[in-house]
């Protein structure tokens, strides 16, 4: 019983952070009906923004939270306005191809600028303190985390549903034809949702740099569970990425404990295929 | 005008018969050029981005610089290579190395070593520091009939295959493992310095955690073998896979029965991953032991400080043996000028395997790779000569298996102060062992 107390307790940690990569592809997708493959690359361009703001300038790392954030967001609408809306332009292969090209492309400027060597911070409020009872462990830094993500689908979900810019996001993502009849600069719409996307990752990129370590390739290890996992809560829903986030977790903690480590990824994806299979839209799409 | 002088049959013999025999022997003479060339390309693969790209860059300076020494003349470095001015026996051939990234992946490791052997035409192949791109690169090497000689990879299936082309330097997961459970035996009869007999019912339950790939894979199967032959109790067996992003359940798995022992083979990314989530349940045993690899090497050193005294690792090579092996510290004294870091266990073997190399090379007096081949089988090199502290190098096939180098040895080191001291074999101890294993707090 302790030993499920304990699974579950880190399965939720870790969950709040897959969903908060989760996050910035719903939206991405939401608005877009595009998959953004490199958005693996984009928290890993976090990660690295955090890491080199916290050594460089000496600081705590929770305080790099800004630096990631703007440098995803730039990054994202950057990314939508030098490439993403040319590549709208052509067939639905042309935009699966071009964001993976963008992927590579990141991956390696990344690799030529940093080196292949990976990168961890010693030091932080956080970094290397939790708090045991029993079997029960509650690392400071996941908990720190698990914070920040409920936070940040907060706000998201708020603006989203309560303010102006969040319903023209939405009009965009249900009919781009109509929203632009109405007066909304759909262009702009599809540019924040890209920074928008940009700016959570950047987030969860800064957060996952207090206890992973940091590396060109990273992103992948983190992106092929946020791809299941947006597909499990319905490509596009924020309500769906936070719930299906939380199932990961506990896939993977209680089902690595119980099932063994060596199973956890196959009943990831034996999931994923289960929803597919008999929700194709997930648990949350429409 | 002068008369016509005609050409007598004598001399037009005499002049076409000289042309003939020296054109003959400009030919002889280019052959020899051919067979003796002015470089010899050797193709070496490790990994070079990716998590585990620091041992891969750790090696590929350890390479390179064994090649410089072996290419141009080091007066005052007191074994032979540093005289040499390129290989002797190939009339002072020089090592041109073409460096390859197989990135940790078996299928472009095997891919890396085709386009080597195939466009290249290199001589031979050196590498791979995992055992799975080793066991797919060697068996392309097989197949084209071109030698291999691998300096780190310790997986004991790879010279189990019978392989005539592969040839390994290092010793082995299960000469390791044999190490450290006679080591354990050594503890029980109170024969290790520092700490009295410590009976066997304190110290018989193990825990062991090691990754799924060939390597991991081959150090569970040796772990389970031996604790059933010593009579250990294994309370805790989990694997998971290289680089995942999370290890808490595998952690809470192998913590939960309380081991006494811990037992790793983890490569560096997993291995910092691990001691964090460690740290976290606040881990403690008695002793913790580990494969090498991740868990010594300097970027582990530095990220966990202090808190790794007390961890023990198998390895060929300390710091602390240049006391014993001066020519080990002055290889180290220019490795840490360009690296800027020490030798290490991998980067050590990297150099050793390469020095290996040379020395057939040279036996062999061709680029031939049968030749080469034959000349690997044949090889013996002292140990006096090695920075690492074997008896040597040579190939046998012995004991089930093909052109193991069975002149190679380990030793157990223990960090103290963050430096690694030399534990085992006692006799050659550094320093008194630290028993209990502090824990992480």
């Amino acid at each position: 019983m302790e030993m499920l107390l304990s699974a579950t307790i880190s399965g939720l940690l870790m969950g709040m952070l897959f969903a908060l990569v989760a996050l910035g592809l719903a939206i991405i997708f939401g608005v877009m009906n595009i998959v953004n493959f490199a958005h693996g690359e984009f928290l890993m361009v976090g990660m690295y923004a955090a890491f080199l703001t916290a050594t460089g300038l000496s600081i705590e790392p929770l305080l790099t939270l800004p630096v990631s954030v703007t440098i995803c967001f730039i990054l994202g609408i950057g990314s939508y306005y030098l490439l993403v809306r040319y590549l709208l332009r052509g067939p639905m292969l042309a935009q699966l191809l071009g964001t993976f090209g963008l992927m590579i492309f990141i991956r390696y400027l990344a690799m030529a600028i940093f080196g292949p060597d990976y990168k961890t911070l010693e030091y932080g409020l956080l970094i290397g303190k939790s708090i045991k009872w029993g079997p029960v462990v509650l690392s400071y830094s996941k908990l720190g985390t698990a914070v920040i993500s409920v936070m940040a689908f907060g706000v998201i979900y708020w603006m989203m549903n309560r303010t102006r810019l969040g319903m023209a996001l939405k009009a965009t993502a249900l009919d781009v034809e109509a929203a632009g009849y109405m007066g909304i600069n759909t262009e702009k719409m599809r540019g924040l949702a890209w920074g928008l996307g940009g700016a959570t990752v950047g987030i969860a990129g800064a957060l996952l740099t207090n206890f992973y370590y940091v590396f060109p390739t990273v992103g992948m290890l983190f992106v092929m569970i946020a791809f299941a996992t947006v597909a499990l809560g319905g490509f596009g829903s924020i309500k769906g990425a936070f719930i299906a986030g939380l199932i990961m977790g506990l896939i993977i903690d209680i089902g690595g404990t119980y099932v063994g480590p060596q199973f956890k990824f196959a009943l990831i994806y034996l999931t994923f295929f289960l929803v597919i299979i008999f929700r194709p839209q997930g648990l949350f799409g429409w | 005008m002068g008369a016509k002088k005609k050409i007598s049959r004598r001399e037009f013999l005499k002049t076409t018969g000289s042309l003939a025999i020296g054109s003959a022997a400009f030919s002889m003479g280019l052959g020899v050029a051919r067979a003796q060339p002015a470089e010899v390309k050797i193709g070496v693969i490790y990994p070079l981005s990716g998590p585990v790209a620091h041992a891969g860059k750790m090696s590929k300076d350890a390479v390179d610089l064994c090649v410089d020494y072996v290419n141009n003349k080091w007066p005052d470095l007191p074994i032979p290579i540093g005289q040499w001015e390129g290989i002797p026996g190939l009339n002072g051939a020089k090592i041109k190395l073409i460096h390859a990234d197989h990135r940790g992946e078996p299928d472009r490791g095997a891919d890396l070593a085709k386009k080597l052997i195939l466009d290249e035409k290199v001589a031979g192949i050196c590498g791979c520091y995992h055992s799975s791109v080793t066991k797919t690169v060697s068996t392309v090497c097989e197949r084209y009939k071109i030698p291999m000689i691998n300096p780190e990879s310790t997986s004991p299936d790879l010279t189990k295959r019978g392989y005539k082309w592969f040839f390994r330097a290092t010793p082995h997961d299960r000469i390791f493992l044999r190490d450290f459970f006679e080591f354990l035996g050594l503890l029980h009869e109170g024969k290790v310095p520092g700490v009295g007999a410590i009976p066997k019912s304190e110290l018989s339950k193990i825990g062991a955690c090691t990754e799924n790939t060939e390597w991991g894979a081959g150090t569970r199967e040796v772990i389970q073998e031996f604790a059933k032959k010593f009579g250990y109790e294994i309370v805790s067996d989990v694997t998971y896979p290289h680089e995942s992003p999370d290890l808490t359940a595998e952690v809470r798995n192998l913590l939960a029965p309380k081991p006494d022992i811990l037992m790793f083979a983890s490569y560096i990314s997993d291995a910092i991953l691990l001691t964090k989530t460690m740290k976290e349940f606040k881990a403690n045993a008695k002793i913790f032991w580990s494969q090498d690899v991740g868990f010594y090497q300097p970027k582990f050193i530095e990220t966990f400080g202090q808190e790794i005294d007390g961890i023990m690792n198998r390895t060929v090579f300390s710091k602390k043996l240049f006391g014993v092996k001066p020519v080990a510290a002055s290889i180290n004294e220019e490795f840490k000028k360009r690296s800027g870091v020490d030798f290490m266990g991998t980067s050590a073997r990297a150099f050793t395997g390469m020095q290996a190399w040379a020395y057939v090379l040279n036996k062999a007096g061709s680029t031939d790779p049968e030749a080469i081949r034959q000349a690997a089988e044949a090889i013996e090199i002292p140990g006096k000569e090695l920075i690492v502290p074997w008896k040597g190098i040579n190939f046998e096939v012995e004991g089930g298996e093909t052109n193991q180098n069975t002149w190679s040895s380990g030793l157990i080191v223990q960090y103290q102060n963050q430096e690694p001291e030399i534990i085992y074999p006692v006799d050659v101890a550094t320093a008194k062992f630290l028993y209990p294993w502090p824990g992480l707090k």
